[in-house]
């Protein structure tokens, strides 16, 4: 194999990396079609499919959200004074198999803010509330952060997560 | 340009393509196949034993939503040699690859693809990328360069599909005359589907030094399915005129297939006649993989001459992705 062949393959793999994500959902088609007299139509009629299990695959990840629970409120004081809302006893460790939850915390990039309202110590806070509701362990579904409207260079760190299944 | 550079920028404009222009996700899949067999030829009484890749490929296709109706599909199609991963000297070789715009009126498309009239064929061969492969025996089964075609909506069962294939300074024809045109070599198909009945009328004019006409019949009647072809086709040299047919049938039970199809082409010219005969059996071990086993015969009987014989006998596996 000369050096030529190489980046050939090189090129032919890197492409098909690329499109790796979409081969994983890849519908029902036979190989042999690639190379029949109605090729045109298979390409159409399984992308066809294709889109209406994307369909499905967002239907079910709908379903899903539903199913995650939030473990903070809309972030005003309720009459307790308690911003966040535990589903569990603070203090004790249980575990939630396959229960997804989405928990947040508040942190600031204000040139002013405090070290206890620092990214890190919000990071910091999120594992220990993971870890207080998935004691064996969890996957992380998504992360993501919003901005404190009532507050500007504030934000509300988010981390959706799974417990394990045992 | 060298071939890295051409594939990125292949890659790089679909992608520019996918953001800036389409309106719908893209889809692509992957998808291929490994088909190895080993096989104990003899030929002419010299015997020989083989690992054969059998045109294990690699491929990606999908398509584009433009605008609603109107696609743009593609494919690519490589093939890999699993047996010693030289294919021709390069590690993967190009197969069909072509991309093109798909709409209410049809499909217009270009590339390096096979011809109306090797599709048209419709896997009667049971025994394709096989010793028994019908190519051994009939012509019109061209990969062609430069390709550029219209395939129709089917409407009724009826489809049609016309290639041009311009000469680009080759003499194609064999006239001694560079051919520059647009329309040096020709090929088409017309086919009907409707239910289990399948019928094809191709032509290749000036493809491969060929003017052919192949008709082609596939029928299924429950675990039994029938095909037939009839093709006349003969060089531009005028060195040739070949009459043929083929017919072959494939019996299933359950998840074994048995096959066998036979196949005999004679040349008025000079009388030499090929003959091709294979049976086999395939046994399906999952949705996407069989095991395999087969014997073909080809035979080429020249006038005034004794006959070149080979013969094949193989066992192998072929594994859809």
């Amino acid at each position: 194999m000369n050096f030529t062949d190489v980046k050939w393959s090189g090129a032919i793999l890197s492409v098909a990396m690329l499109l790796s994500g979409a081969a994983n959902s890849s519908c029902d088609f036979d190989t042999d079609d690639a190379d029949g007299p109605d090729f045109l139509d298979k390409i159409i009629q399984c992308e066809k499919q294709q889109d209406s299990r994307n369909k499905s695959a967002e239907a079910s990840r709908a379903n899903n959200s539903v199913r995650v629970t939030k473990l903070y409120g809309d972030g005003s004081l309720t009459a307790s004074g308690i911003i966040e809302r535990p589903v569990a006893a603070a203090g004790t460790l249980s575990h939630h198999a396959n229960q997804s939850f989405v928990a947040r915390q508040p942190y600031s990039l204000r040139p002013d803010a405090k070290f206890e309202e620092s990214v890190t110590i919000a990071i910091q806070k999120l594992h220990l509330e993971m870890a207080h509701y998935c004691a064996k362990g969890w996957d992380m579904q998504r992360q993501w952060t919003e901005a404190n409207s009532q507050q500007q260079g504030d934000f509300f760190l988010h981390y959706q997560f799974r417990c394990t299944e045992t | 340009m060298n071939k890295l550079a051409l594939s990125v920028a292949v890659a790089a404009s679909l992608g520019i393509a996918s953001h800036s222009f389409a309106d719908g996700p893209i889809d692509g899949t992957i998808y291929g196949k490994i088909n190895v067999s080993v096989v104990n030829t003899d030929e002419n009484s010299s015997d020989k034993w083989k690992l054969n890749s059998n045109a294990s490929r690699l491929g990606v296709k999908g398509k584009t939503k433009i605008t609603d109706g109107l696609y743009a599909v593609y494919k690519a199609e490589f093939e890999m040699c699993v047996d010693d991963g030289d294919c021709k000297g390069q590690t993967f070789t190009q197969r069909n690859i072509m991309g093109g715009i798909r709409g209410s009126f049809g499909t217009v498309w270009a590339g390096k693809h096979d011809s109306p009239t090797k599709l048209a064929q419709k896997k009667i061969d049971l025994f394709n990328d096989l010793e028994g492969d019908i190519k051994n025996t009939f012509e019109g089964e061209n990969r062609v360069s430069n390709i550029i075609a219209y395939t129709s909506p089917t409407v009724s069962g009826f489809s049609g599909t016309v290639a041009m294939i311009p000469g680009e300074g080759a003499d194609v024809d064999g006239d001694g005359i560079d051919d520059t045109g647009l329309t040096d070599g020709m090929s088409y198909s017309l086919s009907y589907s409707k239910d289990n009945l399948y019928l094809a009328l191709a032509s290749d004019k000036d493809v491969d030094s060929q003017d052919l006409v192949r008709m082609v019949m596939q029928y299924q009647m429950d675990n039994l399915k029938l095909g037939a072809m009839y093709q006349q086709n003969e060089d531009n040299l005028g060195t040739k005129d070949e009459s043929g047919y083929f017919v072959s049938a494939a019996y299933k039970i359950d998840k074994t297939t048995l096959k066998a199809q036979y196949g005999f082409i004679e040349d008025d010219v000079d009388g030499d006649e090929e003959e091709t005969l294979s049976l086999g059996a395939d046994y399906k071990l999952s949705k996407n993989t069989k095991a395999y086993i087969f014997y073909t015969d080809n035979t080429d009987s020249e006038v005034d001459s004794s006959d070149d014989e080979d013969s094949s006998f193989g066992v192998g596996m072929e594994h859809k992705f």
